[in-house]
């Protein structure tokens, strides 16, 4: 039983991980590797507000949500606008501000048990003989507001069809007016607050360090591929199946190997089913 | 992309490339700027490294209380990571002793006194991503510049620390250790004694911690009949070993195991472990970590899953005097070890411990991290200072049989070294004939503030265990 | 941007020289020899000279700057096939535990380590990597990212090959500057074998591959046989360098597989340009030792590789090398227009 409720609940948080991931990449096209970074940069930001100025919770938060967004507009404008088209430079370049940033990071002294953020509410419930704190309960549901919110975005709105569009065909859709630049660049914006609201909930949970940053990008790649890239519903399943490999890892073969899990599955995935799951790419798999 | 249809009409003019790399630099910079903002504060920020993000210059002491010294000063190496709060406050730890000694004039070298000066270099071997040959390379490049008389303190990666005893070996400087806790030193240390006399360990090793768990468990066993144990730990060989002690302990006086479960030392998920105690009934979960990461983790997880075992081990976050802050109130009762004594807890009956810490606190302004072996970092400037007295010289093989030697009371203890192994020898009968350790648990004062109350060994206890009331 | 009238044009013309030393006429006489011989001969001179210059830390520092610039080299030549690598570290690491456990266990000296790891290396790199050849840039990409780690962490789970500890202590290369030698020899021979190859037909068909890979294969040539070669070919260099590095240092543990070691050779090889050769060894050239003085700053380094990278891929994107050729091999002016 615990092991059902515990196994949610991680899904649940891979599934948040991934969702600004999911977003910028899987929807628009836009590799943003300095998800992780940007995770816990946000971390950071909350962490300053609240320790270094004072600011209460409630104020901290959306405020860093805001600025990481912001931040992601900033990266889009000025790095990824440069080198659109360049093959595979859009990869490196996020990529490297990510590393820029958690080395920056590291280097300011960002380790050690004093940089933690506090939980919104002490205290639990039971759920069928389970102890589930409040903080959970609140990743759960902000997990399942966000994932439906954005299947809805994307489906349904314009910005959200936008975004597919640019993903889609891009010259087309610049001839039906979708002006390219701009939507790329509210997409990593978009991407990177949903990367900041899942920080400012999840964190708490744990321990502040560079090297989460490193790892929730791998979570948020494996679920994103294992899913595949444009689906909302394959990010749910895939992030259900990595939590469950993970937890039931851990249970049956050994703690140790709960790390291997999502490594494993991203190479497993790639190479039997690129496109994953529910992918509808289909052309990654003879296309180089 | 349609930009490039519209190359034809910028300017060609020199400035006109330079232009749109202007703006783009102007924005990388704004975007650089907003982190700085964000990220760098005039105000205090922890103890990020104040002043020693390591230049390989002295980061010493000034010695203005000398100032025409003519004496050449004995070079202290400290090759370490300062990423960790191991490296950070063994350093800062052997900056106080090098003060100290350098105010009473110095060390008597034959027939002068020359002053302590310590040289830095940041290893970087806490940080997972730097690989070993870089921590090495650090190293060499501090042996090989600055050539050190000695080295304190050593790398803090117990795969950093044994590569390190080749490169000493080669260059023949003494190298007292006093972070890694890995029981393989001794193992290689014994592969060819004589080649690598140069290298000593004046702190404890992880057997250490787990002989004191381990009479810690018999105490529970026999104040309060408990008998079932979880045992956690990190899977690095210190751990192995450190639990592999409590273990066997266990096993040899009846506990029933419910559990012994390694965890990756980047593990970030310990609910599968603690669903597993609390499923088995375990009265006790024992936990050895140092990585602050997932100790903190499992702390926060512990509380949130309120898992009814009283936890005792080695778990930096709850050892630490902020513990009621970070964790919560939930530390309560909760038993610690820390090894070896000095680090951060002051005993009353062993007053050296008080002395060092505060005079840590005097000049730091606040007292050391845990998890923290400061006091052996501390201790190994005097033991090394006293070496050099005796030895009467700073020629390595003199000072290997003279720090061989060594009959120091410091503030972990009285240390002295096992010929056989080059480790310290530590005990828990007598502080002073061996160097000690000490348990300690969270407990309420009269005040209703918790502090922390040591229990065991009776020679520095102030207080009994308690048994939490939702144990009874 | 405004829409203004260009009133100079930057006009670029070969140099006298450039034109005078075409074909036959390169025998002409000594100047034209020198021109085509020396940026060809100075870095093999200088190479070949610094080890006697530099001497203890430095020389290490030179020996550090040839393994990543192997690296780099294997980096520059999966690119030039289309495959995009970000776990250069893994060659290191599979040919570094290669010689690893065949030193440690059976006590083999480096003679025999060093080749058998070097193609043991390449084999296993290209074994393992083969699936992955027939999928996107970005999944080649993200899956060399992955396996470093997967390696990393599954030798600390297993413990196997020395686990978290490693394996010390293994034999030594030859003493005094065999060692040194050997790296420099097998870095410029790299160098000089890859920049040929490129321009002679098997090169030509690497480069239609990356650029446009349906045209190959229209002519009947197995694109993923020729990208396992490469894979290969590039493993094994990378291979060499960490069966080397494993000797001269007489150690090898799980960091083998470091991001750090992925990291520079990337920025190396956009630094330098990435497509010629002589670019990422130039740049290892430069980055290397800059890192090493920068070892004051410990972490800021890798900040630092990162920033430097990202400006290199925006603002100059065909890296220095390119620049420096140019400049060598033609002149500017602005000429007015009109």
């Amino acid at each position: 039983m615990s092991l059902l409720i515990y196994g949610t609940i991680t899904s649940i948080i891979l599934a948040l991980y991934t969702v600004g991931f999911s977003l910028t990449y899987g929807i628009s096209g836009l590799a943003n590797f300095a998800h992780g970074a940007l995770y816990i940069l946000t971390g950071y930001s909350v962490f300053s507000f609240l320790n270094q100025l004072g600011l209460p919770y409630f104020l901290s938060a959306p405020l860093s949500v805001v600025i990481i967004g912001f931040l992601g507009f900033v990266l889009y404008w000025g790095l990824l606008l440069r080198v659109r088209g360049v093959p595979l430079a859009e990869l490196i370049v996020t990529f490297a501000a990510g590393v820029a940033i958690l080395e920056l990071l590291m280097w300011k002294g960002f380790y050690g048990i004093q940089y933690s953020l506090p939980l919104f509410v002490r205290g639990g419930v039971k759920l069928g003989g389970v102890a589930v704190d409040y903080q959970r309960l609140f990743v759960v549901g902000t997990g399942m507001v966000l994932v439906v919110l954005l299947y809805l975005f994307v489906h349904y709105t314009k910005i959200g069809l936008a975004f597919r569009g640019m993903a889609q065909n891009e010259r087309t859709a610049l001839s039906v007016g979708i002006e390219s630049d701009w939507i790329g660049s509210l997409s990593l914006a978009v991407g990177s607050a949903l990367a900041a609201v899942a920080a400012v909930v999840v964190l708490p949970l744990g321990m502040m360090e560079s090297a989460i940053g490193y790892e929730v990008l791998i979570y948020a790649l494996a679920v994103a591929i294992i899913g595949g890239l444009e689906s909302t519903p394959g990010m749910i399943v895939g992030s259900f199946i990595v939590g469950f490999g993970q937890v039931a890892t851990a249970r049956y073969i050994g703690p140790k190997w709960m790390i291997i899990v999502p490594l494993a599955a991203i190479i497993f995935v790639l190479v039997i089913r690129p496109s994953g799951l529910f992918g509808k790419f289909k052309e990654l798999e003879e296309r180089i | 992309m349609v930009r490039g249809g519209q190359k034809v009409y910028r300017k060609h003019v020199r400035g006109g490339d330079c232009m749109r790399k202007r703006i783009f630099l102007m924005v990388l910079c704004i975007g650089i700027i907003m982190s700085f903002v964000i990220t760098s504060s005039p105000l205090v920020f922890g103890q990020t490294k104040p002043a020693q993000p390591a230049k390989p210059a002295p980061a010493a002491k000034p010695e203005p209380a000398k100032p025409a010294q003519p004496a050449k000063p004995i070079i202290i190496g400290v090759p370490t990571s300062l990423y960790t709060p191991f490296g950070r406050n063994g350093l800062k730890a052997v900056n106080l002793a090098v003060e100290e000694v350098n105010a009473k004039g110095g060390v008597l070298v034959g027939k002068e006194k020359r002053p302590f000066k310590v040289v830095v270099t940041d290893t970087r071997d806490g940080e997972p991503a730097t690989p070993t040959h870089d921590a090495l390379m650090a190293y060499e490049k501090l042996i090989l510049e600055q050539k050190p008389h000695a080295v304190l303190v050593a790398p803090f990666r117990s795969e950093a620390l044994i590569a390190s005893m080749d490169l000493v070996a080669k260059y023949k400087i003494p190298q007292l250790g006093t972070i890694a806790q890995t029981p393989a030193f001794q193992r290689q240390f014994k592969t060819d004694p004589e080649k690598y006399k140069y290298l000593f360990r004046v702190t404890t090793d992880a057997t250490v911690p787990g002989m004191y768990l381990s009479r810690a468990l018999d105490l529970l066993k026999k104040d309060f009949k408990l008998d079932s144990i979880y045992i956690l730990y990190q899977d690095t060989l210190w751990a192995q070993a450190f639990a592999g002690v409590v273990r066997k302990h266990g096993q040899e006086t009846g506990w029933k195991e419910v559990g012994y479960d390694a965890y990756a030392a980047g593990a970030s998920d310990f609910s599968p472990g603690l669903t597993k105690a609390k499923e088995g009934k375990a009265q006790v979960i024992a936990m050895m970590w140092d990585v602050p990461l997932g100790a903190g983790i499992f702390a926060k997880q512990y509380v949130a899953m309120q898992v009814p075992s009283l936890l005792i081990g080695f778990i930096p976050p709850i050892a630490a005097p902020e513990a009621v802050k970070t964790v919560g109130p939930e530390v309560e009762y909760s038993l610690s070890v820390e090894f070896p004594v000095g680090a951060s807890l002051p005993l009353k009956k062993l007053p050296k411990t008080g002395e060092f810490l505060s005079k840590f606190k005097k000049k730091y302004g606040t007292l050391p991290e845990a998890p923290a072996v400061n006091s052996s970092a501390y201790d190994s400037v005097f033991i090394l200072a006293q070496a050099i007295e005796r030895a009467g010289s700073l020629d390595a093989d003199k000072l290997v049989a003279a720090l061989e030697q060594t009959d120091y009371k410091g503030v972990s203890g009285r240390i002295r070294i096992n010929k056989e192994q080059h480790t310290a020898i530590f005990g828990d009968k007598d502080p002073n004939e061996t160097g000690v350790a000490v348990v300690f648990q969270w407990q309420k004062d009269k005040m209703g503030n918790l502090v922390r109350v040591p229990i065991y060994p009776d020679f520095v206890a102030e207080g009994k265990i308690l048994l939490p009331p939702w144990m009874k | 941007m405004a829409e203004v009238e260009a009133k100079y044009r930057k006009k670029r013309l070969d140099r006298g020289i450039k034109a005078r030393a075409d074909t036959i006429f390169a025998i002409a006489s000594y100047k034209e020899i020198l021109y085509l011989v020396l940026p060809r001969a100075l870095p093999v001179i200088l190479l070949l000279a610094l080890p006697l210059v530099l001497t203890g830390y430095w020389g290490k520092v030179l020996v550090y700057a040839c393994v990543y610039g192997l690296l780099a080299l294997s980096w520059d030549f999966l690119a030039s096939c289309g495959l995009f690598s970000l776990g250069q570290a893994f060659f290191l690491g599979i040919g570094a535990y290669i010689a690893g456990t065949l030193s440690y266990y059976f006590h083999w000296p480096p003679v025999i380590t060093l080749p058998i790891a070097t193609i043991g290396g390449g084999v296993i790199s290209a074994a393992l990597l083969s699936p992955v050849v027939r999928l996107r840039g970005v999944y080649f990409a993200m899956v060399t990212l992955m396996l470093p780690m997967l390696f990393m962490k599954m030798i600390e789970t297993t413990g196997i090959f020395g686990g978290t500890h490693g394996l010390s202590a293994l034999k030594p290369l030859a003493k005094g500057w065999g060692g040194t030698y050997l790296v420099i020899g097998v870095f410029l021979v790299s160098l000089f074998i890859f920049r040929r190859i490129i321009n002679e037909d098997y090169g030509l068909v690497l480069r239609a591959i990356r650029d446009d890979d349906r045209a190959v294969m229209s002519a009947a040539i197995n694109i993923y046989w020729r990208k396992i070669q490469a894979l290969f070919v590039a493993g094994a260099v990378g291979a060499f360098a960490g069966a080397f590095m494993t000797h001269h240092y007489q150690f090898v543990g799980m960091s083998v597989f470091a991001l750090d070691y992925s990291i520079l050779p990337v920025a190396a090889a956009a630094l330098g340009g990435p497509g010629t050769f002589a670019g990422a060894a130039l740049g290892s050239m430069i980055l290397v030792p800059l890192s090493e003085a920068l070892r004051a700053l410990s972490g800021l380094r890798i900040a630092i590789y990162c920033v430097i990278m990202i400006l290199s891929v925006i603002a100059l994107p065909e890296g220095i090398f390119h620049y420096i050729e140019r400049k060598y091999h033609q002149f500017e002016r602005l000429v007015r227009v009109g």
